[in-house]
């Protein structure tokens, strides 16, 4: 019998621990909610407070983000485009980060300026990528980040923008690299590119498919994340 | 905020943890009434004695229990819940997998966990926004009014046309529901045009399969499988259309594909065990309807002919060696399964002794299986219902083989009798058999019957009377015939047939009351029983 055969196969492995660990943590966070409401006012605010709730969403986005980068190395992650009203998809995104906003004390508004009210795309996917970009903002946002949908000729933009240091120039020259998968060494932020790229390109519309960009300026002048879905 | 105080809340999980924070987060939100329940099985009941006005059902209940999605289809079959509920799907994680199993009911939304009480908040508020928007269209859909549901649709779209595109799924339904199959199929391919999705896909391409447009159809499935390769629903509409062209091997691998991508989908299996049974893929079959069996016990399509199934398949999969201490274990088990949970079926307790009765042959245990077959034959005897197809042929085959030709025999007449003016039964029977008084039995019946349906369609209904009499009485159990009479005789009588018109309709359907649930002629059989008897 051959190495091979007796081996496990490592990807498989990861992807249903992974799967059992999310599980772990949403009990976790729940739990950790539950405990937080019975306690006095005054010691439920505090750092470390703020910690925990950052690194609990973070853990969080990075295990979904494992597991969609694992079905799309097995081919395996389908996409199901529907009509979703886009008031709706904005506030979720920020309601699920609540806690995050409120102990980093950042005022996060959004705005949208379109046509329709809706938007055509997958919720769930674009939801996972949406959610990556946020933590990643409030983490570096001074004091405000703003979320903004808009059309440009057919495509539905979704920026994420915030009051922050930016990125680092280094990255947003080598965007193309981290969205194509070429530099592996970029920890995760150059993973959660990726991922959210393979994501938009997911979507396609007579032959355009969906893409990202980062930047920095827009109306805050900090980082901005932009989504083009077609 | 919202106003929950007189609402009612359903909370499903298996876990208390999660029932108990769920519940604390609604009560914050002002919700007095909230129930729970800790299994699909609970919910169902519970809602069959209250309305809820939101449930929050988690989608895996634990191995070997019903599923959320599960939960949702019998909730809804069963008219267990109005269109009105909010019904929201709690996943573990992304709702993706989920997604692929559900193009036919979908929850009004997915929330995943973990979840703060804000997003809860969010959403229950969004969602009753939403249902407020379409209740006119709900409320239709609640009286089971299709042509009610358009006009909804139609004003709403008039009212804010922003939000037509809420209302392409109601309106694609209700056109089908109508059958205005011109319309729906011209509003079909307008949606590919502009906004492809999965369901408008199946749902063009089912349109063409039941209008006998194989060609068409499966070339909407291929292109639907181009855009979305990973929708497995998609797979087994292209699965059916294969079968309907006769290409069983095709369809067998598209089933497989679709079974890899989603394996909890009982019909799905044992429609891959059946494939897999006639292409001869013994290993294949055994493997799908066990998977039938097994899921089975869960779900609203457990089927006694998963069971059946699994044990022709195990059979011939040693066929010539005799079978191991294993396998007749399992075959035990699945057969007296068959035997305790079909015991009004008279059908069902033939068939699962004759093939215990072939297994214990196989198995070397002659006298026994002859006992068996002699029980199953005076069961037989006095059987009134049909048997299908299918289930005719593989009678016939086994008791032949257990040594009773002759009553074998007489299973394929009645076979032929009922199914006869059905060419592709006809090739079936004529490959167990070439005994010409079973093979030739039929055709001068069915000559009259196609004569008598010519006449018919020309307006000659006297002259097509006359046929399907002639015919009827000839073959007096055949489906189509008696139903055919039926039918002439009910226009001829118009607006108040005479007395002995109707004693003869009445005759004509009580000949082919044995007729079974699963034919295709069913639905037009309880039609012309509802106006023949008025039930």
């Amino acid at each position: 019998m051959s190495r091979d055969e007796q081996g496990l196969d490592f990807s498989t492995v990861i992807a249903s621990t992974v799967h059992d660990m999310k599980n772990s943590l949403s009990a976790l966070i729940q739990a950790h909610d539950q405990w937080l409401a019975r306690l006095p006012e005054q010691s439920r605010s505090g750092s470390e407070q703020g910690v925990m709730e950052h690194e609990f969403r973070h853990l969080n986005g990075m295990l979904v983000q494992l597991l969609g980068l694992y079905k799309l190395g097995i081919n395996q992650l389908p996409i199901c485009p529907d009509y979703h009203e886009l008031e709706d998809f904005v506030e979720a995104q920020l309601a699920a980060q609540q806690e995050v906003i409120r102990h980093r004390d950042v005022l996060a508004t959004w705005r949208i300026d379109t046509e329709s009210p809706l938007g055509f795309f997958d919720r769930e996917l674009v939801a996972s990528v949406v959610a990556n970009v946020l933590t990643n903002a409030i983490r570096y946002a001074g004091h405000t980040l703003l979320i903004s949908v808009e059309e440009e000729g057919e495509q539905l933009v979704i920026s994420v923008n915030d009051d922050g240091a930016g990125y680092p120039q280094r990255m947003i020259e080598r965007q193309q690299d981290y969205v194509q998968g070429i530099d592996q060494q970029s920890g995760s932020t150059g993973l959660g590119l990726y991922f959210a790229a393979r994501i938009a390109a997911l979507h396609e519309r007579n032959g355009v498919r969906g893409r990202i960009e980062i930047a920095n300026g827009g109306a805050l002048g900090g980082g901005l994340f932009r989504l083009y879905l077609p | 905020m919202l106003q929950y105080g007189q609402k009612s809340f359903l909370i499903v999980d298996d876990f208390t943890d999660f029932r108990t924070s769920t519940r604390s987060m609604l009560r914050e939100l002002g919700v007095r009434d909230v129930d729970t329940a800790d299994s699909g099985e609970q919910a169902l009941r519970m809602c069959a004695q209250k309305r809820y006005d939101f449930i929050l059902q988690d989608f895996h209940l634990g191995d070997g229990k019903k599923n959320g999605q599960q939960v949702l289809e019998d909730l809804l079959l069963d008219k267990l819940i109005s269109h009105e509920c909010v019904f929201i799907m709690v996943t573990a994680e992304s709702s993706q997998s989920i997604v692929l199993s559900a193009i036919e009911h979908e929850p009004d939304a997915y929330l995943t966990k973990p979840f703060n009480r804000l997003g809860l908040a969010q959403r229950l508020e969004k969602l009753v926004q939403r249902k407020t928007l379409l209740k006119p269209i709900l409320q239709a859909l609640d009286r089971g009014r299709p042509a009610e549901v358009l006009a909804a649709c139609a004003e709403l779209c008039k009212q804010d046309p922003r939000f037509a595109p809420l209302c392409l799924r109601y309106r694609a339904d209700a056109l089908r529901d109508l059958n205005r199959f011109d319309d729906l199929e011209k509003f079909l391919t307008n949606i590919l045009a502009s906004r492809p999705q999965p369901w408008v896909y199946a749902a063009l391409g089912s349109l063409m399969h039941k209008r006998g447009q194989y060609e068409q159809a499966q070339g909407v499935y291929e292109q639907a499988l181009k855009a979305f390769p990973i929708m497995p629903g998609l797979y087994d509409g292209l699965a059916e259309v294969l079968v309907a062209k006769g290409d069983n091997k095709r369809a067998q691998h598209m089933l497989e594909e679709a079974v890899r991508l989603s394996p909890l989908a009982v019909r799905r299996q044992a429609a891959l065990g059946k494939l897999a049974l006639d292409n001869e893929d013994y290993e294949g079959a055994s493997k799908a309807y066990r998977h039938a069996v097994s899921q089975g016990q869960s779900s609203r399509y457990k089927s006694a002919e998963s069971n059946l199934g699994l044990v022709q398949a195990l059979m011939n999969k040693n066929a010539g060696n005799g079978l191991d201490a294993r396998t007749r274990v399992e075959i035990n088990t699945v057969l007296s399964e068959v035997a305790k949970e079909n015991t009004e079926d008279q059908g069902l307790q033939v068939r699962a002794r004759l093939m215990k009765a072939a297994s214990l042959q196989q198995a070397g245990d002659a006298e026994t299986a002859a006992k068996l077959t002699e029980q199953a034959m005076q069961r037989l005897d006095k059987m009134d219902q049909f048997f299908s197809v299918d289930a005719a042929l593989t009678v016939a085959r086994q008791l032949k083989e257990l040594g009773q030709e002759s009553a074998g025999t007489s299973i394929l007449k009645g076979c032929v009798e009922t199914y006869g003016d059905d060419p592709k039964v006809m090739q079936s029977v004529a490959k167990v058999t070439d005994d010409p008084s079973v093979l030739g039995a039929v055709t001068e019946a069915v000559d009259l019957n196609r004569q008598g349906v010519r006449s018919y369609q020309g307006g000659q209904l006297n002259e097509a009377l006359e046929m399907f009499r002639k015919a009827l009485s000839l073959q007096p159990k055949n489906i189509s015939i008696a139903l055919n009479t039926a039918q002439a005789l009910l226009r001829i009588g118009g607006e108040s047939p005479s007395e002995s018109l109707m004693q003869e309709c009445r005759n004509c359907l009580n000949r082919v009351a044995g007729i079974p649930a699963s034919d295709n002629r069913f639905d037009r059989y309880r039609k012309l029983h509802v106006r023949v008897f008025g039930a």
